[in-house]
């Protein structure tokens, strides 16, 4: 079973513990006075993140857990605040003593620590990595996040649906329409309705164009990284022009807003012409890139994920995708009869997901094509019905889940899982066999979110 | 590498071809001419992600797209706050990101400045006040000009240049 998440919700008198599995869904109440659970990280090792944040968010407490380590709360977090429970309402914290964290290292004769971040060189999100050395090799890392934790689950808490969406759209830029179409299948749900297969459509020709702005971007970054420059400069044109299609389709260059239930009107005909000159450019771009020697010397072998590992921590979108994982949110009749083909690489290094994002680029101009449609019918939803809904959405980086329960017709638990937060926990088994120098590589070919693991 | 001069020559110069380069090329002699005069022809600026979503990132990335190319301007990113005139926030300043993000201001040498990039810092995002927010910047640092927008566009973020040029 692939564990997909795992959180809890203050009900009142107890609180309840959600984990959610590919194949079934298990709920478990603890009392308030004596929250302990178990730990599932034995068997899924990607629990981890999961426990640690309900700790620091409801101070519930993992039993046999080996690493009780605070997640969310950094050094000067005060002690003993669970913000995520109900009776927590400040809005204001103030910073407390600092209590240095116990980074997970490795000590020996010439082993030395690294610690990279959390600002770091170039114009990236704020993250941490902590590596031991030997030399040049890396001998363990430790991923550490949560410096852009805004508190979005307490902040949409009490608002509707439809005044929480301009926070839930704006959660990971680089995934808002994913985020949007979540949200959306939640309201569908709620008003018990059934969505027009016209709007699906065009919010599924608007994910795909996400997608492609998001692999292109990285198609240019990649090999930039590898020091080839000249690839970037190529990678960030097409992307540029990518985002100006998504400005002319949906008036804002990352489409916040665009994922409504109203029709729109554009210019199909642009769209159809930008799709073929995309195409052979990225036609071009392959050919170009595939006879230059030196830039695949550093991405074949670096950093390479085993479809074992993949599979031992939960590993979704992409980056299991790479090596080898079948697991694609779009595997459904839906896409499937408009011409999806899941791309799939077997070798799980740098070069497999380079070529995957190239094939997935390809196969969206494809999905796009047949996405297209003259006119869009509107749809106006019934009242929303309180309940527990969750909904998934495959974004740019891999599977997405969202989970809302809505009471008195407000927001009472929002929960959100990003593809990052599993993909993150597998990156300190896939740089073993590699050198330091080649950490910034392998991090940009995997292009985790920070903004959406953080919350 | 003779596919890469072919398209090359097939291309032409980018730069020189589009729309909203009319607007650019209004302003990018008064740029130039601002950053030669007041830092001596180079503008170095830190970015810092005070916790944003990374659409205001991404935009900063797009200004070194062939399209923006903004060094050609003599602003560049630096890697580095030691190397910095000014520091380029975005982000709502977070709890956790907070302390990082004044470490990094006291890191520049003076003369510095701070120019905040987008609705975050300011508090105008859809973002509200939670335990988790230090925003708006101005509690914590001095902040000489402000670039509006949800995510401000490239062309947006090099008006906003010019204007804090003109302003200092």
């Amino acid at each position: 079973m692939r564990l997909i998440a795992r959180y809890a919700k203050d009900k009142g008198e107890f609180f309840e513990i959600v984990t959610l599995y590919d194949e079934e869904m298990q709920k478990e109440q603890v009392s308030k006075e004596n929250p302990t659970i178990k730990t599932l990280a034995y068997e899924h090792p990607a629990a981890l993140w999961f426990e640690r944040k309900m700790q620091d968010d409801f101070g519930i407490i993992v039993e046999d857990a080996f690493d009780k380590r605070p997640l969310v709360h950094q050094e000067q977090f005060p002690a003993n605040i669970y913000p995520m429970r109900k009776d927590f309402t400040k809005k204001e914290l103030d910073f407390s003593t600092f209590k240095p964290y116990d980074y997970e290292v490795i000590n020996g004769d010439g082993v030395f620590q690294v610690s990279v971040g959390p600002i770091h060189a170039g114009i990236i999100e704020p993250g941490h990595f902590h590596f031991s050395q030997a030399g040049e090799r890396m001998l363990h890392q430790e991923v550490r996040h949560f410096y852009t934790y805004r508190g979005i689950e307490k902040m949409v808490e009490g608002k509707t649906l439809t005044q929480a969406k301009p926070i839930i759209e704006r959660i990971s830029g680089n995934e808002s329409i994913a985020y949007q179409i979540c949200l959306r299948d939640i309201m569908v749900q709620s008003s018990g309705e059934k969505l027009g297969a016209s709007l699906q459509k065009h919010h599924a020709l608007l994910l795909e164009l996400e997608r492609i702005i998001h692999h292109l971007t990285d198609l240019g970054f990649i090999p930039n990284d590898a020091g080839f420059g000249a690839a970037l400069a190529f990678g960030s044109k097409l992307a540029e022009d990518a985002r100006r299609m998504m400005q002319k389709l949906t008036g804002h260059r990352f489409g916040f807003g665009a994922i409504d239930f109203d029709a729109i009107s554009f210019d199909m005909l642009a769209l159809k012409e930008w799709l073929d000159k995309i195409e052979a450019d990225i036609n071009y771009f392959e050919d170009w890139i595939t006879d230059i020697p030196s830039v695949w010397d550093r991405l074949d072998t670096t950093g390479a994920l085993t479809i074992q590992k993949a599979l031992k921590y939960d590993t979704v979108g992409v980056m299991a995708r790479a090596s080898g994982v079948a697991i694609d949110r779009r595997l459904n009749p839906f896409y499937l009869e408009r011409g999806f083909v899941m791309a799939s690489q077997v070798s799980g290094d740098v070069a497999a997901r380079f070529k995957l994002r190239m094939a997935e680029v390809k196969n969206s101009i494809l999905l796009m094509r047949n996405f297209l449609q003259k006119k869009i019918a509107t749809q106006k939803l019934s009242k929303l019905q309180d309940g527990e809904y969750m909904s998934f959405c495959e974004s740019s980086i891999g599977e997405l889940f969202m989970a809302i329960d809505i009471k008195d017709g407000v927001i009472e638990r929002f929960y959100s899982r990003d593809a990052s937060f599993m993909n993150w926990q597998v990156l300190h088994v896939m740089m073993l066999k590699d050198i330091i120098a080649d950490f910034p590589l392998i991090n940009k070919s995997c292009d985790l979110s920070y903004a959406g693991n953080d919350l | 590498m003779i596919k890469f001069w072919q398209k090359r020559a097939e291309l032409g110069i980018l730069t020189e071809d589009v729309a909203v380069e009319e607007e650019l090329k209004a302003i990018q002699k008064e740029i130039k001419e601002q950053v030669k005069k007041k830092f001596a022809g180079s503008l170095a600026i830190r970015m810092v992600d005070s916790g944003s979503c990374n659409a205001c990132e991404a935009e900063c990335n797009a200004l070194s797209n062939p399209y923006y190319d903004l060094e050609r301007l003599g602003i560049y990113f630096v890697a580095s706050p030691r190397h910095a005139d000014v520091m380029l926030l975005s982000g709502v300043m977070t709890f956790n990101m907070t302390p990082h993000a004044l470490e990094a201001y006291e890191q520049i040498p003076e003369p510095k400045w701070v120019i905040t990039l987008g609705d975050c810092p300011v508090m105008q995002a859809p973002f509200e006040q939670t335990f988790a927010i230090k925003a708006p910047a101005e509690n914590h640092l001095k902040v000489t000009h402000h670039i509006a927008g949800c995510p401000p566009t490239p062309l947006e973020i090099i008006k906003g240049l010019l204007e804090f040029l003109r302003k200092i």
